[in-house]
């Protein structure tokens, strides 16, 4: 009787420990979530895209820019400015190992970006040339599950060790429904929260989930970015040698 | 008979390469009309010194043209139509000419077609007058030898014109290989007015004698393509994380090197003109250039060894009684320029370069090469609408033993503002000090304020 006792006590405290509102029979572990995740999120094995960024400054100014972004796969992305004009042509590489390269147009020159400029913004934008990079989130960070809520799982992600980034932290909002994440929060080395990141327009195109409008808020400069997909291809045959230097003047 | 040949060829491929579009009609390109745009920049300049003279007043209106009719072939053409501040008019019949009164010109810059997967998936090729830029250093490349320098604005570092050829890129695996040939050979623009002093060393005379008038002339090379032509090779690859790059170009010395020098003497006494007889010696150059990163700290480095031919100096003192003198105006020595950088942004935003120069664009020889410290801090502020330059210029030595007497100081700091999309303001300084002895030294006297005008379309 008391051995009886005793395993309803230990299986009441395993059971308590675990996060609230997760049945135990369900629950998916941070790593298991993370790696549904970029399954997701890089599911197409090439996409195509027509993006418009919406610029908006604190006084609510909007600037507009167009670009095209091609990726294959979950590492290799490449991004060319179409307007404004003294952006046109601007292009973009992000290739595996942290390998970057940028084309200036006025130079005549591809040139390949270290490490500090990762962490500079985009041309302008609220994203940083490392929120442009194509990856697979469970190479660069690793999980915790914070909580689940009805509807969703919040995981908190730390860099690992070896991995050159200015965030200490990222928290992701993820549908528990498709795993697609559709908030995260960025938080500086300092540990303060400094960019917030909503995905909206969470659609499925071609058998893919893809968010059709999403918005990086800068929160101390008070600046915002909106990225709307304007066109979008899945799996139309992007070749691998598209993501070289040798593409990136085209 | 080799240029018509060349020439013929030319045109044959061209013509193989227009056929094209009977293959091509399929391709699913969706931009197959002319895009066009540009913009218009105005660049005034006044001296600091003196009666503050303006020193440069430029409107420049630059239309660039692109079109892909088909997916594996680009045009892309850029113009300058440009026209000059200060009127050429010195008598009354050049009031007459609207072009002495309003001086103006246009420049070719660029005409090509990229032609890609040419013969096989991994050749492109780009025929035409183009741009190579080759070398990893920012502005400064001493591996860059294939394009004439366009020294016309000396502030404007690594402008280069175009050249009229054909460029053959190949790649094969991680590989890239380019092959460059420039039949004809163009010389470098030099510096308007009075910079152009900054380029070249003073004349020294023999004891007592004073000059009159100097004049010159240019022996070009003969219009034919083992005189004239420039070819170059290199080959690139991504090792250990750095990008690298070995070069060999055979070509011509972007500048005139004086080979025969005459004096004169005039009915003055103890007075002579010169005259001067300049060619562009023949130079085999081998480079290596590189480009990463150490932490994250970007590094890159460049480096080309010249091999130049020897150019024997004449000096004509005869009508002086003093009779021919041989001496060597450039020897068959190698010689070594080499530039290293590094840039850096800090968490606050502010971008710092910093780069070493061994040997300037107009120097040769070992014992004749110069050092350069060259840097530029950049702060952009209010939403980057407004970058600030705080630190931006170069010191040049030419001699360490003796910096006190041979030294020069460049200080430009400048301040950017971008109103709106397309377009920016810059106004700024340049302030010089040194010897004479230095290249930068010599145009001290012209310290300038500079206001300038940026419109995209």
């Amino acid at each position: 009787m008391k051995k009886i006792t005793l395993s309803i006590f230990l299986m009441l405290g395993i059971i308590m420990s675990l996060p609230q509102d997760l049945p135990a029979e369900k629950q998916l572990t941070a790593l298991q979530i993370l790696e549904k995740v970029d399954d997701v999120i890089n599911a197409p094995k090439d996409q195509d895209l027509k993006i418009k960024l919406i610029l908006v400054d604190k006084n609510g100014k909007e600037k507009i820019r167009e670009m095209s972004m091609l990726q294959k796969g979950s590492d290799k992305r490449m991004v060319k400015f179409l307007s404004p004009a003294n952006q046109k042509g601007i292009a973009f590489l992000s290739l595996p190992n942290d390998i970057m390269y940028l084309y200036l147009p006025a130079f005549k020159k591809v040139r390949r970006i270290a490490s500090h400029v990762k962490n500079t913004k985009f041309a302008g934008t609220d994203f940083t040339y490392e929120d442009m990079e194509a990856i697979r989130y469970l190479e660069k960070y690793n999980p915790e599950l914070m909580k689940k809520e009805n509807d969703s799982y919040i995981l908190q992600l730390k860099p690992k060790k070896e991995v050159k980034t200015d965030y200490s932290k990222l928290v992701i909002w993820i549908r528990a429904d498709n795993f697609y994440p559709f908030k995260i929060e960025y938080y500086n080395k300092n540990r303060t929260l400094y960019k917030i990141m909503l995905r909206e327009k969470i659609e499925k195109v071609n058998g893919y989930w893809i968010s059709k409008e999403s918005e990086m808020e800068d929160l101390k400069a008070k600046h915002k970015t909106k990225m709307c997909i304007v066109n979008v291809k899945f799996d139309s045959g992007i070749l691998e040698k598209q993501f070289s230097k040798r593409y990136l003047n085209r | 008979m080799k240029v018509k040949l060349f020439s013929i060829i030319v045109v044959y491929i061209l013509l193989c390469l227009f056929s094209l579009p009977v293959n091509a009609q399929n391709d699913n390109s969706s931009d197959k009309g002319i895009k066009l745009g540009g913009y218009l920049q105005t660049d005034n300049r006044l001296c600091l010194k003196g009666d503050n003279e303006f020193s440069w007043q430029e409107y420049r209106l630059g239309l660039k043209a692109e079109a892909k009719p088909l997916e594996k072939a680009r045009f892309y053409s850029e113009v300058w139509l440009r026209s000059w501040g200060f009127p050429n008019v010195q008598n009354i019949s050049d009031l007459k000419d609207k072009n002495m009164v309003s001086t103006w010109n246009l420049d070719l810059r660029e005409a090509y077609v990229d032609f890609y997967s040419f013969l096989s998936d991994n050749i492109d090729i780009r025929i035409g007058r183009q741009r190579i830029a080759w070398g990893t250093g920012d502005k400064f490349n001493p591996t860059d030898n294939l394009n004439p320098y366009d020294l016309e604005d000396i502030w404007d570092f690594g402008r280069h014109l175009g050249s009229d050829g054909f460029k053959i890129s190949y790649y094969p695996g991680d590989f890239t290989f380019t092959v460059v040939y420039i039949p004809l050979f163009t010389p470098s623009v030099l510096p308007r007015g009075n910079w152009a002093s900054a380029l070249s060393q003073p004349m020294e005379l023999p004891n007592g004698l004073t000059l009159g008038t100097l004049t010159d002339t240019i022996d070009l090379p003969q219009k034919n393509l083992k005189e004239g032509s420039t070819i170059g090779i290199r080959v690139s690859k991504n090792i250990f994380d750095f990008d690298f790059s070995l070069s060999y170009v055979h070509a011509r010395d972007q500048l005139p090197l004086a080979n025969k020098i005459t004096f004169i003497p005039t009915e003055k006494h103890e007075e002579v003109d010169i005259k001067s007889q300049l060619i562009y010696p023949r130079m085999n150059i081998a480079g290596i250039d590189l480009a990463g990163a150490i932490g994250s700290i970007g590094i890159w480095a460049e480096a080309a060894l010249f091999f130049p031919e020897k150019i024997k100096m004449i000096t004509d003192l005869s009508s002086l009684g003093m009779g021919i003198h041989e001496s060597v105006a450039l020897d068959n020595k190698l010689y070594i320029k080499y530039v290293i950088g590094m840039d850096y942004t800090f968490k606050n935003g502010i971008y710092l370069n910093v780069q070493y120069l061994h040997g300037f664009i107009h120097e040769r020889g070992a014992a004749n090469l110069e050092d350069y410290f060259m840097f530029g801090l950049e702060w952009k502020l209010l939403d980057n609408k407004l970058k600030i330059t705080p630190i931006a210029g170069g010191i040049e030595i030419k001699e360490f033993k003796d910096i006190k007497n041979n030294y020069a100081i460049i200080y430009s700091p400048m301040i950017t503002y971008y109103p709106f999309d397309n377009a920016e303001i810059t106004f700024g300084l340049r302030l010089i000090d040194g010897k004479d002895t230095t290249s930068f030294g010599r145009v001290k006297d012209y310290d300038e304020l500079f206001f300038s005008l940026k419109y995209n379309f």
